[in-house]
């Protein structure tokens, strides 16, 4: 086989697209692993997950008691407090709401682990349990709906509502207005002057106002994306008291600081006054509590870490273009434009592959055949008319050897036809050349040995 | 629409392979399986010529080509052919040498 350098190109090209192909699709599947959903208008710098697991303090030192003890504590008492716990209940509305049944309920702290947890739900005797703030019984749990419930909730830890709703559904007489019959608005006072001077004071200082007991030191990272202008306002509070009217410091800051953005918090609860406020603000506060309902009601976040949420979901926000800005430059991503082109490029490959695989295999040897052949043809019939004339002269000593060439003959010239190996086909002409080089002695006729008769027939 | 040219276009690359590299090959076997019965058919015809040439019966030349004959009725592979074409080579010799070639 001898190899054009045609062939050898179109080699290199066949394996070339095959090699290709093979890339092209590897790209395709590791970029499928990599695929993430992105619903952002503007790659919002955000960090993605803005309540790690475990790792955001949300986990408290409280403790609680053994189960046999709890238990004990539930049969003594109608409404359980073990330490520690933040939830509040109007022990008389409860009361009232109990009236004659045997209805127990255990309150427990927030932020206990997964052991601790599971052994507040191993208390049956009581009805309606609270964990932090999350109010569960039976199958059910108390969950608010609306800003106001998450509010008193979250800023308040009031779970009055929630408790008395459930047990109103445990014993089946809950109504579909029982809901909206609830008082879910928090008490509001206007603070005093005493209480406002300090804030305001810090507030005009450095933007931050921390106040007693409350769970922050230093603002977190997300509220430089959140509020880029830097003049937003900070002031923090612990959870207040369920029972007394709530300072409403919001109000009286978006007095004192009109035009700038305020951010209280209460607790876990997050208020913003000022810019865009109808905007985004309900948008921000539905979302994150609405998702995040679950994990605030039941465990002990530092406020920094819910501030950070919060502030990280006005990042989110203010990418998805609410807030009418221009958006920050964005590098030229080369994948992004190669992408859609890489089905393409690999259809293309397979294609050039497909042809020249067809290509080489319906052509599979390239020899020269016209010479090869004729060469072997013309030595055939040489040789044949050779025999043909050698047996003119035949008796019975050349007879054997020319009948066993002619054999040998017939067997190559079916080769030929059968189109077999030139190789093969001259072996069969040697061993009948041989046959007749035997006859040509035994005739004692020199000229008619194969060698020197084709010799003079070629020349 | 375009998930279905990677499915598409890696079931051609699979195929193409496969063809591209079985095709040639059993066409090489079939070619080296006729190559092997068209020696081992030019065999037989020699040691017939041989056996109607010698003098006198060979037993044991008599039983090689037949058994040659028997395989090369069978038809089979190129191992079968070069089997008969050695039978009948092996028959050739012995009948030679009783004609006193």
């Amino acid at each position: 086989m001898t190899d054009g350098p045609a062939r050898v190109w179109f080699e290199w090209l066949r394996w070339g697209a095959l090699g290709v192909a093979v890339v092209v699709l590897t790209i395709f599947l590791v970029v499928q692993g990599r695929a993430t959903i992105d619903v952002s208008y503007g790659q919002s710098p955000s960090s993605a997950d803005p309540v790690p697991e475990g790792e955001a303090g949300e986990l408290s030192d409280a403790t609680v008691p053994s189960v046999e003890e709890m238990t004990r504590m539930v049969a003594d008492n109608q409404i359980v407090r073990l330490p520690g716990s933040i939830a509040h209940i109007d022990e008389d509305r409860v009361r009232a709401e109990i009236g004659g049944t045997d209805a127990r309920i255990l309150i427990a702290p927030p932020g206990l682990d997964e052991d601790e947890r599971e052994r507040v739900r191993e208390v049956e005797n009581a009805t309606v349990r609270v964990l932090g703030t999350e109010v569960s019984g039976g199958l059910y749990q108390a969950v608010p709906d609306d800003f106001d419930g998450w509010r008193k909730r979250f800023a308040t830890g009031d779970v009055t509502g929630s408790v008395t709703l459930l047990l109103r559904e445990l014993r089946g007489e809950r109504t579909e207005d029982d809901e909206d019959g609830e008082d879910d608005t928090i008490a509001w006072r206007e603070p005093t002057a005493e209480e406002f001077g300090p804030v305001a004071a810090d507030l005009r200082e450095t933007g931050l106002h921390t106040a007693e007991g409350s769970t922050m030191d230093a603002l977190p990272e997300a509220a430089a994306t959140a509020f880029p202008d830097g003049d937003a306002l900070y002031a923090v509070f612990p959870q207040q008291e369920a029972d007394q009217p709530v300072p409403d410091y919001t109000t009286a800051l978006a007095a004192e600081f009109p035009d700038r953005p305020i951010v209280v918090m209460y607790g876990s609860w997050v208020e913003y006054r000022g810019p865009y406020e109808e905007d985004f603000a309900s948008v921000v506060t539905a979302s994150i509590y609405g998702q995040l309902n679950d994990r605030l009601s039941k465990y002990d976040y530092p406020q920094s870490n819910v501030l950070h949420a919060y502030l990280n979901r006005v990042t989110d926000v203010r990418y998805a273009g609410l807030f009418d800005r221009p958006l920050p430059y964005q590098p030229f991503d080369p994948l992004r434009v190669t992408m859609p082109a890489l089905p393409w490029i690999f259809a293309a490959c397979v294609l050039v592959f497909l042809a020249l695989s067809v290509r080489a295999v319906l052509r599979p040897v390239t020899r020269p055949r016209q010479f090869q052949q004729g060469h072997t043809a013309a030595r055939l019939a040489g040789l044949t008319a050779l025999a043909i004339e050698v047996s003119a002269l035949t008796g019975r000593d050349g007879d054997t050897p020319l009948t066993r060439g002619l054999a040998a003959l017939e067997g190559a010239r079916k080769a030929l036809n059968d189109k077999l190996p030139d190789q093969h086909v001259h072996t069969l002409l040697n061993q009948a050349e041989a046959e007749l080089d035997d006859t040509a002695r035994a005739v004692g006729r020199t000229d008619y040995r194969p060698n020197v008769y084709l010799q003079g027939r070629l020349a | 629409m375009h998930w279905l040219i990677w499915i598409a276009g890696t079931v051609v690359l699979v195929a193409a392979g496969v063809g591209a590299t079985l095709l040639p090959q059993r066409r090489a076997r079939a070619l080296r399986r006729r190559t092997a019965w068209s020696t081992a058919r030019a065999e037989i015809a020699r040691a017939t010529v041989s056996r109607d040439a010698a003098p006198v019966r060979v037993e044991e030349a008599e039983r090689l080509l037949t058994r040659a004959e028997l395989i090369a009725a069978d038809r089979g592979g190129p191992d079968a052919a070069a089997t008969t074409a050695e039978y009948a080579r092996r028959a050739d010799r012995l009948w030679r040498e009783a004609s006193g070639d």
